[in-house]
């Protein structure tokens, strides 16, 4: 199992945080999370695997300046 | 206490005014040369127009000065005010001072906004503003003893030089052992000999036992400030809750402060953790997203960026309490303690850094190819006991180190110092060299604009070159973004009143990012919506962080997301909370409208404020050199065949980056038009009559501004 947000979610063999975001219905609004207290930006996202029982918090990018 | 021999120029005794519903109507007279010191009325209409804050600031500057004026002469005036809610210590970015004057960069209106006590406690003590002109003999402080009931003018010879030395013996001093009492304004040796200077704005952080600072960087305001002969402002203030501000209804102005608060709380830990890391988090983040200005703005990353990012500053922060005013619960305002500098006059000794945050980090570090922590420090802490513009130090080193590498400027020049991008002892000397006016510094201090000037004209460098590759717009230093890529962001910082900073608008991530805005009406409805909300924490004493950079978790579900709805129903509640004035958020709009479009006619009052001020530099727009082009050849050559229709076969770089550039530069004057048309402004940039009437400024004198130059 995996975390996001407050949400369970099954773990599966591969998971990358893009394959992650893909199954979520708001997922594509997203260009940045935090995976086990990590800042990905969605350049990684293909790349990041997601490990079994993994934190993963959906940061909302429109803040800065 | 710390003796010192003080002379008492001037005293006023006066009787404190309470505040009423956030204002205390009425403002101090400081004027320098003729040793006076006076108090004004803010009338209703002054007050219903101009909000306070920024808006309180940029009516006394415009009643100082004229349009001849420059900035150093006597009658240009510094500023300071906070806002109707300024003071407010549960609601959190409550303590804001907004700080105006005519800049030496510009020649036109500067404003910065700042942390620490200072504007609070001058409203507290019964000024809603303060406006210094004149010039004084030098060792000058000015002392705003609110409990007291006391202004004095003094003059205390044989005061510490650096900002950081000052503020301790200020506080020290003044405080009657009551430290967190006390805030002091001050600037240092690098104001005076630049014009790049800042005012650092104290605060004791009672836990830490030690005076902290924020600074009012931009545009050279504390390089004003060191030419009025004066050394420092000092405020003294004691009790502040809830009430001090007198607030309308004091019961709606808990609710929705517990609201904003408590969300803080529970989502920051969740999202940018601003209250353990501040700003840093988004150094890997712009890296990520080719964003992160490195070599002076040619490329958006590096691979050394991780070393001076997040992971970097996380170790390094001491932990605590970082709000700069009271109760804020962002509290993103960190430091670095027993850092121990390696150069200059605290070489060797444990020091304490206020910083840095991302903008430090951009500017002194990956822009000038320098990707190491301990030295962006050493710059900042350096910057601010100087009294100069981490931000205008940053991008103007990294526009000399870029001329030094292609050969536009040499050894000869810089007086034997490599200036290559990299070269960590030298962009710290060239800093102590600008503080002390010295050496190629003194050049270098000046900004990149007169820079441009100066390499042309005596150095035989190519002036088109350096027109395209220094970083500067009406006459200020870009702040730390890439733009090349964001037309959106083009507009935020070549439309923004006084210059390339982003508090105006920050577009980058919804424009190139996102894609929100897909369209020139789109981008222009966001370059007029974004910069007025964004104007209105100015005039209202408050800090825009905790608006956008904490969000609700359902803000993803609204209809407009990117201006955070929920938030900024709360800002309506709480203005109408302490003012008892009932707001709407597209009364938050209207508010600022009036003030900004008075602040574009102020810069035309000065000579500028029209079309052909609104320009870029083409490093900002698209790659000005093939490297530039390469680096990102495949956006660029996707860009001119499918957007433009252009057949590249066969071309060679050189043709396509003057092929994309005629593109991108004619785009940027679509957007202007499509922005102007917006803001009801004529093709020239300039407000119409009918904009200013709907706004309520027409007044006679900016009537006559605008007729001046043909608008009737
Ligand atoms: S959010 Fe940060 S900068 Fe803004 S008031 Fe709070 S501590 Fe200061």
């Amino acid at each position: 199992m995996i975390t996001v947000g407050d949400q369970e979610l099954p773990w599966q063999e591969g998971l990358t945080v893009a394959t992650l975001l893909a199954r979520l219905k708001d997922g594509h609004i997203y260009a940045v999370v935090k995976l086990d207290g990590r800042l990905v930006s969605r350049p990684h996202f293909n790349i990041t695997p997601v490990p079994d029982g993994a934190r993963v918090t959906l940061i909302p990018m429109i803040a800065g300046g | 206490m710390t003796t010192m021999k003080t002379t008492t120029l001037k005293t006023l005794a006066y009787q404190r005014r309470d505040v009423d519903k956030g204002y205390t109507n009425q403002y101090l007279d400081v004027d320098l040369s003729a040793g006076t010191i006076s108090v004004g009325t803010v009338e209703e209409k002054i007050k219903k127009t101009f909000i306070g804050g920024k808006g309180f600031d940029l009516w006394l500057l415009w009643d100082a000065v004229k349009g001849e004026n420059k900035w150093d002469d006597p009658r240009n005036a510094v500023c300071i005010s906070s806002g109707p809610m300024g003071g407010t210590p549960a609601y959190p970015g409550s303590g804001k001072s907004i700080v105006t004057s005519i800049s030496p960069l510009t020649g036109s209106v500067i404003d910065s906004n700042v942390g620490g006590y200072f504007g609070p406690y001058l409203k507290f003590s019964g000024f809603d503003a303060l406006r210094i002109t004149g010039k004084a003999q030098g060792d000058t402080v000015v002392v705003i003893d609110g409990i007291e009931e006391k202004i004095e003018i003094l003059q205390i010879p044989g005061l510490p030089e650096d900002a950081y030395a000052l503020s301790d013996v200020l506080t020290d001093h003044f405080s009657q052992g009551k430290k967190v009492g006390i805030s002091v304004i001050s600037a240092g040796p690098g104001a005076a000999n630049t014009r790049i200077g800042c005012l650092n704005f104290s605060w004791y952080d009672n836990a830490r036992k030690r005076v902290r600072y924020k600074q009012a960087g931009r545009g050279g305001i504390g390089t004003v400030f060191a030419d009025k002969g004066i050394r420092a402002v000092v405020a003294r203030w004691e009790q502040v809750s809830l009430k001090t501000n007198n607030p309308a209804d004091l019961e709606a102005l808990k609710a929705v402060a517990r609201c904003h608060s408590r969300e803080i709380v529970e989502l920051d830990p969740k999202q940018n953790e601003m209250a353990r890391l501040g700003t840093v988090h988004l150094v890997p983040i712009m890296n990520d997203f080719d964003l992160l200005p490195t070599h002076n703005f040619q490329y958006g990353s590096h691979p050394g960026a991780s070393l001076i990012g997040r992971e970097a500053f996380e170790k390094l922060f001491d932990p605590g309490y970082d709000g700069c005013w009271k109760g804020c619960t962002v509290a993103c305002a960190h430091g670095v303690k027993d850092f121990v500098p390696y150069t200059g006059k605290y070489k060797g000794k444990k020091v304490f850094v206020d910083g840095p945050e991302y903008e430090t980090i951009a500017g002194c570090g990956s822009n000038l190819g320098i990707f190491d922590p301990f030295t962006i420090l050493e710059i900042n802490f350096y910057c601010d006991a100087y009294g100069l513009d981490t931000i205008s130090v940053g991008t103007g080193i990294a526009f000399v180190m870029e001329c030094f590498e292609r050969g536009l400027i040499n050894t000869n020049h810089t007086g034997g110092m490599d200036l290559s991008f990299g070269n960590r002892v030298n962009a710290l000397e060239l800093v102590h060299q600008m503080a002390a006016g010295k050496g190629f510094g003194a050049i270098a201090g000046q900004g990149i604009r007169r820079m441009k000037g100066i390499f042309a004209d005596q150095f035989g460098a190519d002036p088109a070159m350096l027109q395209d590759i220094g970083m500067e717009s009406k006459g200020l230093e870009f702040s730390e973004y890439m733009t090349k890529e964001s037309l959106a962001q083009q507009g935020g910082y070549g439309l923004a009143l006084k210059g390339p900073q982003h508090d105006e608008a920050w577009l980058i991530f919804l424009d190139m990012v996102h894609n929100f805005m897909p369209t020139f009406e789109q981008k222009a409805e966001a370059l007029h919506w974004f910069p007025m909300f964004r104007t209105w924490f100015g005039l209202c004493g408050l800090c825009k962080l905790p608006w956008n950079d904490i969000v609700p978790e359902d803000n993803k579900d609204t209809l407009e997301p990117a201006k955070v709805m929920k938030h900024v129903n709360w800002y309506a509640d709480y203005y109408t909370a302490v003012t008892g004035n009932p707001a709407t958020p597209e009364d938050l709009i209207t508010m600022s409208e009036a003030v900004y479009n008075f602040q574009r006619i102020f810069n035309l009052k000065m000579g500028y404020g029209t079309r052909d001020h609104d320009t870029l530099p083409y490093r900002a727009v698209g790659p000005v050199t093939v490297e530039e082009y390469e680096s990102r050849q495949d956006r660029y050559d996707t860009e001119l065949k499918e957007k433009y229709s252009i057949d590249i076969t066969g071309k060679d770089t050189a043709w396509k980056v003057a092929a994309l550039r005629k593109r991108r530069e004619a785009q940027y004057e679509t957007l202007k038009d499509a922005v102007y048309e917006r803001r009801g402004w004529t093709a020239d940039g300039i407000p119409t009559v009918a904009t200013v009437k709907r706004l309520g400024i027409d007044f006679p004198e900016v009537m006559a501004v605008l007729a001046k130059n043909g608008v009737k």
